[in-house]
């Protein structure tokens, strides 16, 4: 007798769509970036990134280099015009695509009365927002 | 030899109307490439030519869809290949590299969630109850990276170069024996922590035609286990998937399918939240990070479809070889980072 496969919870199912399709955005606007950036529209010039970088100088020295200091922050989100900004973006859209699944997925588990489940999922969702606000201390 | 190879070609079509979604973002990534190529303004400098620039972004595209089906088929992160071998052979700032090797080690990770939920080779359970720990753990190691090199400069270099080195070498151990891995873990004694968090599951097993159930032991261990390695792969910007699963299926009784799959979500998610110190702190450049990025994910979504009947074992052994490389470049260039000893080797 064949056995039939059950059907993948919905929490799962919903945490790995997210993820998935925000991958997909996130390169999307990476390449838009990346061409950008090589046509010239750009907050640092590629070439001084590149260059910078390839010599072996340090993320001090490179950023001192192109803007005075280190960012600091979400440099890109006031740059999303330009070509490396945007490219940021992307990459940080990817990444990012984690937090709203694992909220989604959360909402999901406490809907259905997986309320520790569920919970581990949120305890796990501030870490990762920790993460990205930023708000663990830096020297 | 023909039916081969019109077998790939077959499978290689079917893959193209399969996922329309990875055809159309290699079509977007050449095109892309292409107008970056013929169309550029970038202005050349005293280090690099802007052919040279184009030349960097093409081949690290390349190299990292390589190095992410390796990394698929060898059931490691890509972090462990790219980290090490920037570290030991490029004069990149540490931090540069590292930070790097988290968008490395994490996109092939993040593009197989989907695929792996839906068959459910990741168990959501797994995930958010050692998704907690670990990723405490990134998040500490990744601050603790910025303040380290932030206070010892050079030397703090140095020794990150010598540890990862000798953190390589026990990767590489791993690989060569496999780690003792066993496939279908029958757990003699279930903690009762384990039977409370119900740490248990089934999936459809391919290979024998049925669904396998399995029960995790030892949540306890496990889950302080994945502490340390969350602050592992956030210190040193690289995955440490090997180690991942060996703690799913050696500790905690996953079969290996379960834990190579949920190894990989779970370094996503940790990676998720120790990029985001690098990010912030100005460390990754993004033009750089870019091709990478794009590499990890048409490499992860063709590993994952394409390459599952190629032979493992042959890809272990040029993994390993690459590991004991640059672990061996690590730690020369370690100790002469760390003590200002100068050894004359290569």
């Amino acid at each position: 007798m064949k056995q039939e496969r059950p059907k993948p919870p919905l929490a799962a199912l919903m945490y790995g769509e997210i993820v998935y399709w925000g991958v997909l955005l996130g390169s999307l606007l990476a390449i838009i970036g990346s061409v950008l950036a090589f046509l010239g529209d750009n907050y640092v010039p590629v070439s001084y990134w590149l260059s910078s970088i390839w010599q072996g100088e340090s993320i001090y020295q490179t950023w001192e280099g192109a803007t005075g200091s280190l960012p600091m922050g979400h440099w890109y989100l006031s740059h999303l015009t330009t070509g490396d900004g945007l490219t940021a973006l992307g990459i940080s859209l990817g990444v990012f695509s984690v937090v709203p699944a694992i909220f989604l997925s959360a909402a999901v588990l406490f809907r259905e009365g997986e309320r520790l489940y569920g919970s581990l999922a949120l305890a796990g969702g501030i870490v990762v927002m920790m993460g990205v606000l930023g708000l663990a201390p830096m020297p | 030899m023909q039916k081969t190879k019109r077998a790939r070609k077959g499978r290689l079509w079917s893959l193209a109307f399969s996922v329309p979604e990875l055809t159309i973002l290699i079509m977007l990534i050449a095109g892309g490439y292409l107008v970056m190529g013929v169309f550029s303004r970038v202005e050349g400098t005293q280090v690099l030519s802007p052919s040279a620039m184009w030349l960097i972004i093409v081949g690290s595209f390349l190299i990292s869809t390589a190095v992410a089906v390796l990394a698929v088929i060898g059931g490691i992160g890509g972090g462990v290949i790219f980290t090490p071998i920037m570290l030991g052979f490029t004069h990149m700032d540490s931090l540069i590299i590292r930070a790097t090797g988290l968008v490395v080690a994490m996109f092939s990770g993040l593009i197989s969630s989907g695929p792996f939920m839906k068959t459910q080779l990741a168990n959501l359970k797994v995930v958010f109850y050692c998704g907690v720990p670990i990723t405490i753990g990134a998040l500490v190691g990744s601050v603790s990276a910025i303040y380290l090199h932030d206070a010892l400069g050079a030397v703090g270099d140095g020794i990150v170069r010598l540890s990862l080195g000798i953190l390589m070498l026990v990767v590489a151990y791993f690989l060569f024996t496999g780690g003792g891995k066993t496939e279908y873990p029958e757990p003699k004694h279930i903690d009762p922590l384990s039977v409370k968090l119900r740490l248990n599951g089934s999936y459809w097993e391919a290979s024998l035609g049925k669904m396998v159930d399995y029960q995790m032991v030892r949540a306890l261990s496990g889950g302080i286990l994945f502490v340390l390695l969350g602050f592992m792969g956030g210190f040193f910007g690289l995955g440490g998937g090997a180690f991942l699963t060996a703690t799913l299926n050696l500790v905690m009784a996953a079969p290996i399918k379960i834990a190579a799959a949920c190894s990989g979500v779970l370094l996503a998610i940790s990676n998720a939240t120790a990029i985001w110190t690098y990010i912030t702190y100005g460390a990754l450049i993004a033009i750089f990070a870019a091709p990478w990025m794009l590499g990890q994910v048409v490499g992860g979504i063709l590993g994952a479809h394409l390459l599952i009947r190629i032979r493992a074992g042959f890809v272990r052994k040029i993994l390993i070889l690459i590991l004991l490389a640059s672990s061996f470049k690590l730690i020369v260039r370690g100790v002469e980072g760390a003590f200002g000893i100068q050894i004359p080797i290569l």
